[in-house]
C-alpha cells in the first residue's frame, strides 16, 4: 500500500526505574498520502505523544518511523530539523509565533531560513495564504494586536508555506470559541482537499469528524480505527454522531 | 519539605548559585579587608604621630641659620607650644656601606641625625624614643624592608664603623614617596661626623591647636625666616604616611564594589531565569490565596542560603589574608591594635550580604504585577513591550535570516540587552584603562611630566664645594665623549621673588637652556629670551602667577620683571621649582644638573657607572634608572593591576555572558521550541543567540574604549597628579588599545554566548510546547 507517514510497533517511555511506564506501547499507524486522519483518546492515552513521535520531534524508544520512505529514529537531529522544515507543517493548540515579529515575518520564517534571496517570492505566497485564511490586511500586526483566531489562523498559514507533505495538529481549534475554531476547520479540510495530508489530535467529536479516518488511543496502544469515508466535508453531522457513539463504546 | 524544595532549586541552578555564593565571598572579603585595613591604618598612623610628636610645621633649610631670630618668632607667636631646630647631615650615598653595598645608586638623600630634643621622635619597632649609643646606629626602617641591613650588622658610614643597633620609624620621612631618610646616631657620633657633609637644617615647631597651622604658616613667610628648602605641613606628613595603604584601601573597595555589582548581576539573571520557569507555579500560589510576601519569603530564603555563607567565607577568609596585607602598614607604622577593626571587618561583609538580600527584594518585586490568571493560563510573562520595529524580514535579509532574527530580537528588546551592554562596556573600560595608564607611565618620554627631561644621563652635583666648576668639569668631559650626542648644564640658585599679594619669599631657579631636554609643559612653553621665566605647578599656585604674568625677581642687581611662559609639573625638590635663561651672575649656586643623551641609549646604565666612579661628587645616574628607582614600585604596581584586570574583564565578560544567556534561553524556551519543531536547528539557534551578541559586544566594546580614552584618560589623569603630574594624556598602544583588549573582550563574550546557547539545544521541543 502506498504510505507516505507509518510507524511500526512505536514504543515511547517515561519516567525512571521502577515508575518507568510505556506511553506508546507497540503502536503501528500508516497514513496515505493526501489523507485527513484524526487521533483520539482519553487523556493521557499518548495521542500527543504519538503526532510528536511520527513527526520527529520526540525519540522513539522502539519500533521505527519511516515518512517518504526514510527511518526517522536512525536520524541525526539536523536531519530531522531539515526534514520537519522543508516536508512538514506543524499548528498547535497555542500558535506559537515569535513576539518580536509581526505576523508577516512570521508566516515566512520557516522559508527564509533557507532562502534568503528568495523573500520577495515567500512574500508573496505568505500574502495569498493570509488572504485564503481571512487575515489579509493584518501584515504588519504584531502578535499581540490580534485575536486568538487570527493568530492560528497565522499558525496555518506557516504551516502551507513550504508545501508540506504532511500537516500535523495538535489540537489547534482547542483555544479558540466555536465560530472561529470552524472556520479554521473548514481551511484545515480545503488544504487536505488540495492533496496534503492531515494527522490531527482532538478529544472533540466535532473535530474528529473532519478526518476519513479516526485512531482510538488507549494505554499506549491504538484500541479501535473508524472509517468515516472521504472526507469531503458532507454529513458533518452524521460523521460527529458516528464518532460520539465509538466514544462511547470506548468510555472516553 | 522546605528545604528539600530548596536544595533542588539550589541544585538546579548549579551554576549561578555557585557564581553567586563566590562573588558575594569574594565582595564580602574585599569589603571587609577595606574595612579592617581602613581601622588599622587610622589607629597606626595616629598612633605613629602621636609617639613621634611630629612637628606640625617644618621648614627645611640649606645654608647658615640665625637661630636667636627664629627662637624669637617662636616665642613671639601664642599658638607655638614648642619648637626646635635639628640637623640632617646629608652624606651621598656611596659613603653608605653596607657589607660590600653602599647606597651609591639610592636616589634617596641620606643622612645622619640625632634624636630630637623635645619632638620628632625617631621610634624604634617596639614604638619606643630610640636612643643609641655611641658606635650604635639605628637604620630606617625603608632600608629594612629593602634588605639593606639586618640588626647587629656592621656599617661603615664616611669611613666610621657602627653597629646596626635597630630600625626607625620616621614619622615624616618614612614614606618611598619622601626623599629623604633619616639615619640615627648618637650625638658624639654625630659630632665627630658633623663636618664631612652639608648640614641641612630642620626648623621644627609644634602647635597647640593643630587649626593654626595656616596662620603660623603665613607670619613665618611674612617675617621672612629662613626657607631655603621645602615647608610642609602636619596634614602633608599624614598624608604621605597613608598614602600608598590609603591607595590600597581605595583599591579594595573599589575593586570590592565592583564585584558586589558582578553578584547583583549574577542574582538578577538567575532569579530573572528562575522566575520565568516558575511562573505557573507563582501564579498557582497566589491563585490559592498565598499572599505575595509569603511567596517572596521562599525565593528570599533561596538567597539568604547563599548570601549568609558567602559573606561569613568572605570575612573568615580576610583574616587569611590580614597578615600579609597589614604587614607593609605594620612594619612602618607599628601595630594599630585597632580593637574594632574585626567588628568593622564584619560590618562590611553584613553590608554586602544585606545589599545582596535587599536587590533580592526589590527584583522580585515585580511578582505583585503578575496577575494569577495570565500566570495559569500562559505559563511566561507576555511581554507587552515586545513589538517588532522597523526592521522586518520580509524586507530583505543581506545577512540571512539566523543574522536578521538575532537583530531583531535585541532591537526589540533593548532594555533586556542592556544590562549586557554596560557589562560589557565596563569590562572593555577596566580593561582598557591601566593597559594605557601602565604604557603612558612606562614609555620613556613619561618623566617629561614629572618635571625631569627627557634624557639618557643625568648628573647631580649637590652639597660640594665649587658646584659651577665641578659641573663644568662633567660637561667637558661629556663634550669630548664622542658617545654622547649632546648636553648641557642647568645651575640652580635662589632669587627674591614678589607674588601677586606684593609678598616676597625665595624661588629656586633652574637657570640654562631648557629646550634641550624639555619637560611637558601643562601649559604655554619653555623660557627662551632673558627675560622669560617658566613656573612648575606648585610655584605658580604659590605666586598666584598664571601663564603671561609678569613676576617681579631680584637678579642681576635689582629688581625686574620676567614673563611667566609656562607651567609644568615637578616632583622633585619639594615641587617648588623655577626655569630661567638668563645669567646667574653673582648668586650662590644651590645644585647643578648635568644632562646628556647618548647615540646609543641601551649603554645608559655603563655610561652612569662610568661616570659616576670618574667624578665621585656626583650622583650619577641613567634616568631609566632613575625614573625606575623613583616610580619603579609604582609602574610595576600598575602593571601588575593592568594584567589583573584584563583577567578580571575576561572573566567577567564572560562570566556575565553565560548566565545572561542562560537566563534568555531559559525566558525564550517557548519560542526556542517552537523555531525547532518549524525546522530551525541547534546551530541555528546557536548562530541568532552569537548575532545578538555580536551585537551587544560590539557595541559594548566600542563604547567601553571610547570611554576608557576619554573618561578613563581624566580619571588616570587625576589618579596621576596623586603624584604630582598635572597634564596627563594616554600614550596608548593602539594595536591593544583599540584592536585586540577589545577583541579579546568581545571574544570572551562570544565564547560565552556559545556555552550558553547549547541549553537551547537540550530543550524538549515536545513537552515544552505541550505546556
Amino acid at each position: 500500500m502506498n504510505t507516505i507517514l507509518s510507524g511500526e510497533r512505536i514504543v515511547k517511555s517515561f519516567g525512571d526505574g521502577a515508575e518507568r511506564r510505556n506511553v506508546l506501547d507497540g503502536v503501528s499507524v500508516e497514513i496515505r498520502p493526501g489523507e485527513f486522519v484524526s487521533i483520539m483518546g482519553p487523556s493521557g492515552s499518548g495521542k500527543t505523544t504519538l503526532l510528536y513521535s511520527l513527526s520527529g520531534m520526540d525519540r522513539v524508544d522502539g519500533g521505527r518511523i519511516l515518512f517518504e520512505g526514510r527511518d526517522l529514529s536512525g536520524m541525526r537531529d539536523d536531519d530531522l530539523a531539515d526534514l520537519r522544515r522543508r516536508r512538514m507543517g506543524f499548528v498547535f493548540q497555542q500558535p506559537t509565533l515569535l513576539g518580536n515579529l509581526d505576523l508577516l515575518d512570521n508566516i515566512i520564517l520557516p522559508a527564509v531560513r533557507d532562502d534568503r534571496r528568495g523573500t520577495d517570492r515567500h512574500v508573496e505566497k505568505a500574502r495569498d495564504l493570509m488572504r485564503r485564511t481571512g487575515i489579509a490586511g493584518l501584515e504588519r500586526r504584531s502578535v499581540s494586536q490580534v485575536s486568538g483566531g487570527q493568530l492560528q489562523r497565522a499558525g496555518i498559514c506557516r504551516a502551507l508555506l513550504r508545501d508540506p507533505a504532511v500537516l500535523f495538529g495538535d489540537e489547534p481549534t482547542g483555544a479558540l470559541n466555536s465560530a472561529s475554531a470552524r472556520e479554521i476547520l473548514d481551511i484545515l479540510s480545503e488544504v487536505n482537499a488540495a492533496g496534503t495530508a492531515v494527522l490531527l489530535v482532538t478529544h472533540d467529536a466535532a473535530v474528529a469528524a473532519r478526518a476519513g479516518r479516526v485512531l482510538f488511543l488507549r494505554d499506549g496502544r491504538i484500541d479501535r480505527e473508524l472509517e468515516l469515508g472521504p472526507p469531503d466535508g458532507r454529513g458533518l453531522e452524521d460523521r460527529a454522531l458516528r464518532v460520539s457513539e465509538a466514544m462511547r463504546e470506548l468510555g472516553i | 519539605m522546605f528545604a528539600r524544595i530548596l536544595r533542588n532549586d539550589l541544585r538546579r541552578g548549579r551554576l549561578a548559585s555557585l557564581a553567586t555564593l563566590l562573588f558575594v565571598a569574594a565582595a564580602a572579603l574585599l569589603v571587609s579587608l577595606a574595612g579592617t585595613l581602613g581601622a588599622e591604618l587610622s589607629r597606626a598612623l595616629t598612633a605613629l604621630l602621636e609617639r613621634a610628636t611630629t612637628p606640625h610645621l617644618l621648614q627645611m633649610h640649606s645654608g647658615p641659620i640665625d637661630l636667636p631670630r627664629l627662637q624669637a618668632f617662636a616665642a613671639g607667636r601664642p599658638e607655638v607650644e614648642a619648637f626646635q631646630v635639628l640637623e640632617f647631615l646629608n652624606v651621598e650615598g656611596s659613603a653608605f656601606e653596607f657589607g660590600d653595598r653602599t647606597l651609591a645608586g639610592s636616589v634617596q638623600d641620606n643622612g645622619l641625625s640625632v634624636q630630637g630634643r623635645d619632638f620628632d621622635f625617631l621610634l624604634d619597632l617596639d614604638g619606643n624614643v630610640a636612643r643609641p649609643a655611641e658606635g650604635e646606629i639605628f637604620v630606617p626602617v625603608f632600608y629594612f624592608k629593602d634588605g639593606a641591613a639586618r640588626p647587629g650588622d656592621r656599617v661603615r658610614i664616611l669611613g666610621r664603623e657602627f653597629r646596626v643597633a635597630g630600625f626607625v620609624r620616621d614619622s615624616q620621612m618614612n614614606s618611598a614617596l619622601s626623599s629623604s631618610k633619616r639615619f640615627l646616631v648618637s650625638p658624639a657620633d654625630y659630632a665627630a661626623l658633623r663636618d664631612r657633609g652639608s648640614i641641612e637644617s630642620l626648623i621644627e615647631f609644634r602647635l597647640r591647636d593643630p587649626d593654626a597651622l595656616g596662620a603660623l604658616e603665613a607670619a613665618y613667610v611674612a617675617a621672612g625666616l629662613e626657607s631655603n628648602g621645602p615647608r610642609v605641613g602636619f596634614p602633608l606628613f599624614r598624608m604621605m604616611n597613608a598614602l600608598s595603604d590609603g591607595l590600597l584601601i581605595v583599591v579594595l573597595l573599589f575593586v570590592g564594589l565592583l564585584v558586589t555589582l558582578v553578584a547583583l548581576l549574577c542574582v538578577r539573571f538567575a532569579l530573572l531565569a528562575k522566575i520565568e520557569e516558575d511562573y505557573r507555579e507563582i501564579g498557582a500560589m497566589k491563585a490559592i490565596g498565598l499572599r505575595v510576601s509569603d511567596i517572596r519569603r521562599a525565593y528570599l530564603a533561596r538567597y539568604a542560603v547563599l548570601a549568609v555563607p558567602g559573606a561569613l567565607l568572605g570575612w573568615a577568609l580576610s583574616f587569611a589574608f590580614r597578615g600579609p596585607l597589614l604587614a607593609n602598614l605594620r612594619l612602618f607604622m607599628g601595630e594599630g591594635g585597632a580593637a574594632g577593626a574585626p567588628v568593622l571587618g564584619l560590618a562590611g561583609a553584613v553590608l554586602v550580604c544585606l545589599l545582596v538580600l535587599a536587590y533580592v527584594r526589590g527584583v522580585l518585586g515585580r511578582f505583585r504585577k503578575l496577575s494569577a490568571a495570565e500566570a495559569l493560563r500562559f505559563g511566561a510573562p507576555r511581554e507587552t513591550a515586545r513589538r517588532p520595529g522597523r526592521l522586518r524580514l520580509a524586507g530583505g535579509l543581506p545577512l540571512g535570516a539566523n543574522a536578521a532574527l538575532g537583530v531583531l530580537d535585541v532591537l526589540a528588546r533593548k532594555r533586556l540587552y542592556g544590562t549586557m551592554l554596560a557589562v560589557l562596556v565596563a569590562s572593555s573600560f577596566i580593561a582598557v584603562v591601566p593597559r594605557n595608564l601602565h604604557t603612558t607611565v612606562s614609555a620613556p618620554g613619561f618623566s617629561a611630566h614629572l618635571g625631569i627631561g627627557a634624557c639618557d644621563l643625568r648628573a647631580d652635583v649637590q652639597a660640594v664645594g665649587d658646584i659651577p666648576g665641578r659641573a663644568a668639569d662633567i660637561a667637558a668631559a661629556l663634550a669630548a665623549d664622542t658617545e654622547v650626542r649632546k648636553s648641557v648644564v642647568l645651575t640652580a640658585r635662589a632669587f627674591p621673588v614678589r607674588g601677586k599679594d606684593g609678598s616676597e619669599s625665595s624661588l629656586k631657579v633652574e637657570l640654562g637652556d631648557h629646550s634641550v631636554f624639555p619637560v611637558a609643559y601643562a601649559e604655554g612653553r619653555a623660557p627662551r629670551s632673558p627675560d622669560e621665566i617658566a613656573l612648575s605647578m606648585l610655584s605658580a599656585q604659590d605666586l598666584g602667577m598664571r601663564v603671561g604674568d609678569r613676576l617681579p625677581t631680584a637678579a642681576g642687581g635689582g629688581w625686574r620683571d620676567l614673563t611667566v611662559t609656562g607651567l609644568y609639573s615637578d616632583v622633585t625638590n619639594g615641587g617648588k621649582t623655577a626655569k630661567a635663561a638668563f645669567p646667574g651672575g653673582e648668586s650662590p649656586v644651590l645644585w647643578a644638573v648635568v644632562q646628556a643623551s647618548l647615540r646609543d641609549p641601551s649603554r645608559s646604565r655603563e655610561k652612569a657607572e662610568a661616570y659616576g666612579s670618574a667624578f665621585p661628587y656626583a650622583k650619577v645616574s641613567s634616568l631609566q634608572e632613575y625614573v625606575s628607582q623613583t616610580f619603579g614600585p609604582t609602574i610595576r604596581a600598575i602593571g601588575s593591576a593592568s594584567r589583573i584586570s584584563l583577567a578580571v574583564a575576561l572573566v567577567l565578560a564572560a562570566l556575565i555572558t553565560l548566565l545572561f544567556v542562560r537566563m534568555l534561553v531559559a525566558r525564550d524556551r517557548v519560542s526556542i521550541a517552537a523555531l525547532r519543531a518549524l525546522g530551525f536547528r541547534n546551530s541555528d539557534l546557536t548562530r541568532q543567540y552569537l548575532a545578538r551578541s555580536a551585537l551587544v559586544a560590539g557595541a559594548g566594546v566600542l563604547a567601553g574604549s571610547l570611554l576608557a580614552n576619554t573618561l578613563g584618560e581624566s580619571l588616570a589623569g587625576a589618579l596621576i597628579s596623586l603624584f604630582g603630574a598635572a597634564s596627563f594624556e594616554f600614550a596608548a598602544d593602539p594595536l591593544s588599545a583599540y584592536l585586540l583588549i577589545p577583541l579579546a573582550v568581545a571574544i570572551s563574550a562570544l565564547a560565552a554566548t556559545a556555552a550558553g546557547a547549547a541549553g537551547a539545544g537540550r530543550i524538549d521541543v515536545a513537552q515544552t510546547i505541550r505546556e
